[in-house]
């Protein structure tokens, strides 16, 4: 009895500080809307930048075979962007530091700022994917039910989140932050996007079996996000500190 | 106990260098040679060896007999990055952060030779000097995860960050090298031979020459590991001796 | 050459300069790596025992 009395305050002390961190990091996004605004700019020029690569291919080119491959590509390059904003962000204005003053867990922090880069990441997915279909399918169904398609977004996105802020929680202490974290990002990322692409492209495509497929790579991919989560959530206490 | 540890490096030079002889003998002039699939058109057959032989002998098959070898000392030295980064964050003791940095290098140098010996054999064999085939595009990501273990590195000045951050995201490449290896099992097109496997056609002879191969390729990684530790070790020392000296 | 031989040679040939060559790399490579890492510890090691003299000197 007295064991319960003394946990449940503490697990909900902790549950409120995340929320805390995850409230400041939204309200200040609302105030600023630098970080949404900067990152659907940036999808934008890069649906741009693909029109010119498919400028030259015909008609006949069916843009459902790499469609949900050039989607991705967005997401990856954006969500760099958005990541490594959001721990400068904290960087500059002393905040990660005052943080570490706080008496917060340190696993609160992640869980908070990665949360949080999820909310921004699965916001800018939700402005993307329209305009894709608009600018480039012209039209052309895609197959599978749109739940699925929701599914693997969610799945890969949340490896994208997680990992992504312990990697820019190193890179923004490392010269040349950017660049750094592109280069960690990856190579790091290879499986998780490779299940990603995987995934949503059965549910594009189609054909023989493709709920298979999309279950194989989705599993997959939950099962890297399971253990690259875990591993990098156990480091980020060395990391945050260091 | 140092000059143990360099008798030791000494045994793994001899050993390796006896080993990888034995095994190249062993692999080009005792194992027998693989046969091609498809039969002759000139018919019939010839004795070689005393054995009747009805196909094309596959010579290409040899890079298996130090290929292979390499490659697994590879992953094996790659290990020792992930297992110094534990111990260093465990500790937080300098020396392994040298000892992961080193195991880096030194797989580096072997991720290298795997990907040129069998870039050469895949020109051969496939006629292109690369495809995007899982086998190659992961062991690509292991080698791009490896290099930027060193990028990481030079970006840090403070020496404490540094270790800390290098022992973080050398655990992670090495969780990471498995799983890229797994994901692209699940798309299937495998092109790269498995030879390793139940039934993958070894006798006693091929086997026997490719475990020597082995041992004696893990002794160079071992033995060249020793040296570079001997050679951080003394920069160190002399870096001190030096600042006294001066001071 | 007896054609049947010439024919179950007829991959030998033209793999052989591949895998000779993967093999000369091999050890090239490997042999380049240690010379040179031995070269580097032997100059530290001199300079370290010249160092070590001076010190022993001055105390």
């Amino acid at each position: 009895m007295a064991e319960t009395a003394t946990a449940a305050p503490k697990r909900s002390s902790s549950w409120r500080q995340f929320k805390a961190i995850l409230r400041k990091d939204i309200v200040m996004e609302l105030r600023t809307k630098e970080m949404l605004s900067s990152m659907t700019l940036y999808t934008l020029l890069t649906l741009v930048i693909y029109q010119i690569a498919l400028s030259q291919s015909g008609s006949g080119f069916d843009i459902r075979l790499i469609a949900a491959g050039l989607v991705w590509l967005a997401f990856v390059f954006t969500s760099m962007l958005g990541l490594n904003r959001s721990l400068v962000h904290e960087k500059d204005q002393g905040c990660l530091e005052a943080l570490l003053l706080a008496p917060v867990d340190r696993p609160v922090i992640f869980f908070a700022k990665a949360v949080g880069n999820l909310i921004f990441l699965l916001i800018v997915e939700v402005v993307t994917v329209p305009i894709f279909a608009v600018a480039f399918m012209s039209g052309r169904p895609i197959a599978g039910p749109f739940w699925m398609l929701v599914l693997s977004a969610f799945v890969g996105s949340l490896g994208i989140a997680g990992v992504g802020t312990f990697l820019a929680t190193m890179a923004v202490n490392a010269r040349g932050g950017s660049f750094i974290l592109s280069v960690l990002f990856i190579p790091l990322m290879y499986p998780a996007l490779l299940a990603a692409v995987a995934g949503s492209s059965a549910v594009v495509l189609g054909g023989e079996g493709y709920a298979a497929t999309f279950w194989q790579a989705v599993g997959m991919g939950a099962g890297i996000d399971a253990i690259m989560l875990l591993a990098v959530f156990a480091l980020y206490e060395f990391v945050v500190g260091a | 106990m140092a000059m143990d540890r360099n008798r030791l490096t000494f045994a793994a030079v001899v050993v390796g260098g006896l080993l990888t002889t034995v095994a190249f003998v062993l692999a080009f002039f005792v194992a027998a040679p693989v046969l091609a699939n498809n039969t002759l058109t000139a018919g019939g057959g010839a004795l070689i060896g005393g054995k009747l032989i009805t196909n094309p002998v596959l010579f290409s098959q040899k890079i298996f007999f130090f290929h292979v070898p390499v490659a697994i000392t590879s992953f094996v030295i790659f290990f020792f990055t992930a297992f110094y980064g534990v111990r260093f964050l465990m500790t937080k003791d300098k020396r392994f952060d040298t000892k992961a940095r080193i195991a880096t290098e030194i797989t580096l140098v072997f991720v290298a030779l795997t990907m040129i010996t069998g870039d050469i054999w895949t020109r051969y064999e496939w006629g292109t000097w690369w495809v995007w085939e899982p086998r190659l595009t992961t062991y690509f990501i292991m080698m791009m995860l490896v290099i930027v273990y060193f990028v990481l590195r030079a970006s840090i000045e403070d020496e404490e960050r540094r270790a800390v951050y290098a022992s973080a995201f050398g655990i992670l490449a090495f969780l990471d090298a498995p799983l890229s290896f797994a994901i692209t099992r699940i798309v299937p097109s495998g092109a790269h031979p498995v030879v390793l496997r139940a039934g993958g056609g070894l006798d006693a002879v091929q086997l026997g020459g490719f475990l020597i191969g082995l041992a004696g390729m893990l002794c160079f990684g071992y033995a060249i590991y020793q040296l570079r530790i001997r050679e951080e070790t003394a920069k160190e020392r002399l870096e001190v001796l030096k600042a006294s000296l001066e001071g | 050459m007896d054609p049947v031989l010439k024919e179950i040679y007829s991959l030998v040939l033209p793999a052989a300069p591949y895998v000779l060559a993967a093999y000369g790399i091999l050890w090239i490579g490997l042999f380049g790596y240690v010379t040179v890492v031995l070269r580097r510890l032997g100059k530290i090691e001199a300079e370290l025992r010249i160092v070590e003299e001076a010190l022993a000197r001055r105390a």
